[in-house]
């Protein structure tokens, strides 16, 4: 049995649009869950590369057979190349935080946790545990949101809302390990928020040409709900000349695409909640994922909750790592004998 | 929460986030899904679809060790009681290597109650045209009429949503699956970036990996005997081989109704084909289940007509011929050589 110091404790939070890693040497990363291949022997011989990963890989698609293997919140069966994708993904933060592509860090011991989007883990947890086999030494797979419920110790009369890139999920924490009852997902979420930006913006600006990547970098510097904070002006080749282009208004549409489904369902949850702990849980509301930083959200939710007698939300300032740290705190706090047990 | 509860709860869900990966680790479903009257449910309910197979292979194995009489006689013992022939056939079922695929042929299952599925709803109005015709409003209206015509026909209709108002998808998948219906057909309007183009398009479930489960099952109850979760397995890797087969010639049955019947008032109209996909409603519900994007909001042209009431009975006529379609050649087994 190795020591403590020998063992390496890593949290994973495997998201649909970014990936991030925690892990007990303090080491902590973030990329972009893109995994591409060369297209052929071409790209192969520029790119000087079996496989890229995250910006990287965005930044050469045009040259490479490109993956993001969590698309919609789900691992698509039968799709070799993106089990292929999600072993990457997994092995590259791994390598990230130090261990090396055999799986160990100076010969010592390796255990995760990873968190995945809520509907994946619902519906393939078989095929996701057997996809990460033989990556780390132990492994636990859990939803994203439980994940962040338990860094934030927010595990009691606590609602955690996780917009990401695929899914928008949500989850009741009452106490216990979330089940199907407690948890809801949409799959209205970023990328479906940068799919109707896009269809805006080329149906006012027909000339302009525009990708969708191009179009989630300004969704992430420039998002929000009600009242414009300024108007969002952006960049963007129209006949190939560079010009200015006004995108508040669509920037304001697309957006609050995402509110009727959250409150609806954000609603229905709390309904569901014994009647005596409702007013708990409406006054601990958490917003964690890339969504919850779109301006003015927290704030149209709580507006939202006044039909119900009113409630607090608040978002996280630096969402980036608070699943995998929540996953970091889970692989850190499970006994020894537990660990045996969950062998990868 | 005081330190001291919060970490007294702490270990408690810990506890509980390892139980669930140990189950995942030894093949049990999830625990929500695992209370004992609904596992005898299932087994009772399935039961039938894994024996006749059984029995099939029981006699292929026999015919392939002991002359042609057996094979000759597989057809009609398959489509006797199964009780009475399960105990004879599965031994050497399970010896033999031959489990898969598992043809849904082998089901000759009819179809009586269908569950029609408005997509989208309430709240969320789905993809709209530049002449603010709704996707949700289409839906609704194109199962209302669909429900009419399969009523007519003599089938049973149970649908997710019947008013405008927004049922998560979790929800529908949930109706679906307690309503002990045969087959799920949901109806969306699609909305593409090319407002030129315009198509029809089915969807179905995609496969399923791990085709070594099913010899998996078969090689552990060699040594360890009928273990429920063992059985459990079995019973789930050949519905999930059935199900997926019978969404395929669904979405065939409906893709090619809808594209012939349509094609005619339309003749732009491109056949975007059958395709697989994991979407929600198709992953969760326990039937054969499809998603038929009947037309494309995104062209103006088709936008103009799906605002019209007879456009709209011409399509919840080609959804029908096509449920029809297929609900007729399961009621015909033997046509398909069975």
């Amino acid at each position: 049995m190795p020591t403590e110091s020998e063992i390496l404790h890593v949290g994973i939070d495997l998201g649909t649009s970014r990936s991030a890693i925690s892990a007990s040497n303090g080491e902590r990363f973030v990329v972009d869950s893109f995994v591409g291949w060369p297209a052929d022997m071409v790209a192969k011989k520029v790119l000087k590369r079996d496989v890229l990963i995250g910006h990287e890989a965005v930044a050469n698609r045009t040259m490479l057979d490109l993956h993001r293997p969590l698309e919609r919140g789900l691992l698509k069966e039968g799709s070799d190349k993106d089990v292929e994708a999600v072993r990457e993904l997994l092995k590259h933060l791994l390598r990230l935080v130090g261990v090396s592509s055999n799986g160990k860090v100076d010969s010592s011991m390796v255990r995760a946790v990873v968190g995945v989007p809520a509907a994946s883990l619902r519906t393939n947890k078989q095929y996701l545990r057997n996809s990460m086999k033989g990556i780390v030494d132990s492994l636990m797979i859990v939803s994203e949101p439980f994940a962040v419920a338990y860094g934030l110790n927010a595990l009691l009369h606590t609602m955690i809302i996780d917009i990401g890139a695929g899914t928008t999920d949500f989850c009741v924490m009452k106490g216990r390990y979330p089940g199907e009852e407690d948890q809801r997902t949409l799959t209205i979420a970023g990328d479906s928020l940068d799919t109707q930006l896009l269809k805006l913006i080329e149906e006012r600006y027909p000339q302009a040409n525009i990708t969708i990547y191009m179009v989630r970098e300004w969704k992430e510097k420039h998002s929000f709900v009600g009242e414009a904070p300024k108007r969002v002006l952006v960049t963007a080749p129209v006949k190939g000349v560079p010009t200015e282009l006004d995108i508040t208004n669509e920037m304001k549409t697309a957006c609050e695409t995402l509110l009727p489904p959250t409150i609806e369902t954000m609603l229905d949850l709390l309904s569901r909640v014994e009647p005596e702990f409702q007013e708990r849980v409406r006054n601990n509301i958490i917003l964690s994922g890339g969504g919850g930083l779109i301006r003015n959200l927290a704030r149209s939710l709580e507006e939202a909750l006044k039909q119900v007698g009113g409630g607090k939300v608040t978002h996280m300032q630096d969402p980036v790592f608070v699943g995998s740290d929540g996953g970091l705190a889970l692989a850190l706090d499970a006994p020894d004998e537990d660990w045996e047990k969950l062998t990868a | 929460m005081r330190g001291g509860a919060i970490n007294r709860v702490k270990r408690h869900v810990l506890r509980q986030a390892v139980a669930d990966n140990l189950d995942t680790i030894r093949g049990l479903p999830p625990r929500s899904l695992r209370p004992g009257r609904r596992f005898t449910r299932l087994f009772l309910r399935r039961a039938p679809l894994v024996i006749i197979p059984l029995i099939l292979a029981g006699f292929a194995f026999i015919s392939s060790t002991g002359g042609t009489r057996a094979a000759k006689i597989a057809a009609p013992v398959a489509k006797s009681p199964a009780p009475k022939v399960a105990q004879a056939s599965m031994t050497p079922m399970l010896m033999a290597d031959t489990l898969e695929p598992v043809s849904a042929s082998a089901f000759p299952l009819s179809v009586h109650r269908v569950v029609l599925d408005a997509g989208h709803g309430g709240t969320d109005p789905g993809a709209s045209s530049t002449s603010n015709v709704s996707e949700k409003e289409i839906t609704l209206d194109i199962q209302r009429r669909l429900a009419t015509l399969l009523r007519t026909n003599g089938f049973e209709v149970v649908a997710t949503r019947d008013n405008d108002r927004l049922i998560p998808l979790r929800e529908r998948a949930r109706l679906a699956n307690g309503s002990a219906s045969d087959i799920f057909v949901s109806i969306h309007v699609n909305s593409i970036p090319h407002p030129n183009n315009h198509g029809v398009e089915t969807y179905y479930l995609g496969p399923t990996n791990d085709p070594a489960l099913t010899r998996l099952a078969a090689s552990e109850n060699l040594t360890s005997g009928y273990a429920l979760a063992d059985m459990r397995k079995l019973l789930d890797r050949v519905y999930a081989d059935v199900r997926r087969d019978e969404s395929h010639r669904l979405a065939n049955a409906v893709q090619s109704q809808m594209f012939s019947g349509l094609r005619g008032v339309d003749p732009g109209l491109e056949n975007w084909g059958v395709k697989r996909a994991p979407f929600i409603v198709l992953v969760a519900t326990e039937m054969p289940a499809i998603l038929a994007e009947v037309g494309c909001l995104s062209n103006d042209r088709e936008a103009e007509m799906l605002r019209s009431g007879a456009y709209r009975q011409q399509i919840a006529q080609a959804l029908f011929h096509g449920i029809h379609a297929y609900a007729s050649a399961n009621d015909a087994p033997q046509k398909r050589g069975i």
